[in-house]
């Protein structure tokens, strides 16, 4: 719109500088028209400005509403979630409350139950029986061969050739085998029993100073000692089995050889009653 | 064009001879042309740009920073609590020393339980007592044999009565069957330990947030390892009911056997 007025108002300048007649009118036309085309091209700046002020006051509501509020949910949820943390997930005051606990109970039960375990059980008044019961009862897997000296001591040894059937003395050797075998097992299992105790005791005892975070690793591996608890179980269970089946086997071989005598008194009765 | 040519060499001529005019004209164009304005620093509308971007500032700073400021703190607190009373490195550290600790407790009952404990001195129960106690489940099969061997066949037919014999098979078939499922449990007892051994040490490698995954996977082998258990046990009841069976049948046998004898003596008195 300026550009239009300005160039209508240049060509009617050109037009009567074109047509003046003297100088001073020149002059006069000259300064009025400088004068016009002054006034028709100065700036208009008052629209732009007002669209910077509504520019920023849009920003500055941006801000003070959409960023605001979200910032201040974030900040609510964060705190929140930082609350639920520290009061309802972890308190504080709870974990060092079990902490506690386990110590306490530590106090309470650990020498006792300890005390209670290691009464001595040892019962036997003669010196050989004295002897292989003490030994049973030891917890060392070092001296097997002097288990088996006191257990030969007190039960005797398999009969010799000359005494005994092949089957008898061979059934003998086998009871007293496994016998001696689960005898040994239980020497063994006895020390695996303290080994456990032992780690029970650690886990407890590291469990009084743990963090809910490594308390985790605690009992994982308290599971993996229930696992070897477990196996130990089963390999007394195998053995009470193998020794339960001799016994078994040993009466039922008793049973079998009855069967046989017992058929071979029916011939011999049956033989005399016929001569008579 | 010819117009155009026309109109130039009149302005041409009309300028050389109107110098004054031409030159006012050239000087009214060159002094009112509408030139680019230049910047300037105290205008009305800088001014009002400045105070806007300076109010926009004071906003950012006062309400994104404070807003974020807070939950900076919030999450710093956060940080603080789970580092120090969740997750304190020195404490995790703290329980996988244990768990190294155990691992050894661990390898002396792995150890304990490979004693030799054989004890047998002739040939025949020797060869049992090798089968029952291999641990190996390929043995299994050479029970029966040794086991005959050793405490003897079923008798024949014509040895004894039918309840005799079937007792007596029976009897062998239980004694046997739990001589089996010894070197079965040992069998299984032996791996349960390995897999326990592996699982202690992947948990000494194990970060606090994946400590739970083995140990749901070591709550699986317990579990699996208490069910080994209770059959083991089963067998064992097997056994004693065997046991407790033959000995009602002993008893019930025997009543027969002396009501047979009674009758056998009535018989003779009456012939004599």
């Amino acid at each position: 719109m300026q550009v239009v007025l300005y160039t209508i108002f240049l060509a009617a300048l050109t037009w009567l500088v074109v047509t003046v007649q003297n100088r001073r009118r020149l002059v006069v036309m000259t300064l009025a028209a400088v004068m016009a085309v002054t006034l028709v091209g100065a700036p208009q700046p008052v629209q732009a400005q007002m669209g910077i002020v509504g520019a920023i006051q849009a920003v500055l509501n941006v801000i003070n509403g959409v960023i605001h509020t979200a910032l201040t949910a974030i900040n609510s949820v964060r705190t929140a979630v930082n609350n639920l943390q520290q009061l309802v997930v972890w308190p504080q005051q709870l974990i060092n409350q079990a902490r506690a606990q386990v110590t306490q109970m530590i106090g309470k039960y650990r020498n006792l139950m300890s005390t209670i375990f290691k009464i001595n059980l040892n019962s036997a008044t003669l010196a050989g029986p004295r002897a292989l019961e003490a030994i049973i009862r030891d917890h060392q897997v070092g001296n097997f061969p002097a288990l088996t000296a006191m257990f030969t001591n007190n039960y005797g040894a398999v009969p010799v050739a000359t005494s005994a059937s092949a089957g008898d003395r061979a059934m003998s050797d086998m009871d007293d085998a496994l016998t001696l075998d689960n005898l040994k097992t239980l020497k063994a299992a006895d020390q695996a029993t303290d080994i456990e105790l032992q780690s029970a005791d650690a886990i407890e005892t590291s469990s009084s100073q743990a963090a809910p975070g490594s308390a985790s690793f605690l009992t994982a591996t308290a599971i993996t000692s229930a696992i070897h608890a477990q196996a130990l179980t089963q390999k007394l269970l195998a053995a009470e089995l193998r020794q339960e089946a001799a016994r078994l086997a040993h009466r039922n071989t008793l049973r079998k050889e009855n069967a046989t005598n017992t058929t071979h008194l029916r011939g011999v009765l049956v033989n005399l009653l016929q001569h008579q | 064009m010819k117009t155009l040519r026309v109109l130039v060499k009149t302005i041409a001529s009309w300028m050389s001879s109107h110098k004054p005019r031409t030159a006012v004209l050239a000087l009214v164009l060159m002094f009112t042309a509408p030139w680019p304005a230049k910047a300037q620093i105290i205008s009305p509308c800088c001014a009002l740009l400045f105070a806007g971007l300076s109010s926009i500032q004071s906003t950012l700073i006062k309400v994104v920073g404070g807003g974020l400021n807070q939950i900076l703190g919030v999450d710093k607190a956060m940080q603080q609590f789970q580092q120090a009373v969740v997750w304190p490195q020195n404490l995790v550290n703290q329980a996988r020393g244990l768990v190294g600790v155990l691992q050894g407790n661990f390898n002396r009952i792995q150890t304990l339980m490979k004693i030799p404990v054989n004890s047998a001195t002739l040939p025949v129960s020797q060869q049992l007592e090798q089968v029952l106690l291999s641990r190996n489940p390929n043995q299994i099969g050479q029970t029966s044999g040794a086991y005959t061997a050793l405490y003897g066949p079923v008798p024949q037919a014509t040895a004894a009565s039918p309840q005799v014999l079937n007792m007596v098979d029976m009897t062998d078939a239980a004694a046997q069957a739990a001589m089996k499922r010894a070197i079965e449990i040992d069998a299984l007892a032996d791996l349960e330990l390995q897999a326990a051994n592996q699982l202690n040490q992947s948990i000494q490698a194990a970060a606090p947030g994946s400590a739970p995954i083995i140990e749901a996977q070591a709550d699986a082998w317990l579990i699996r390892a208490n069910a080994y258990t209770q059959s083991a046990t089963a067998d064992l009841m097997r056994l004693r009911s065997i046991d407790l069976a033959n000995a009602s049948a002993d008893i019930k046998m025997g009543a027969t056997n002396t009501t047979n004898l009674r009758q056998a003596l009535a018989n003779l008195l009456q012939h004599q």
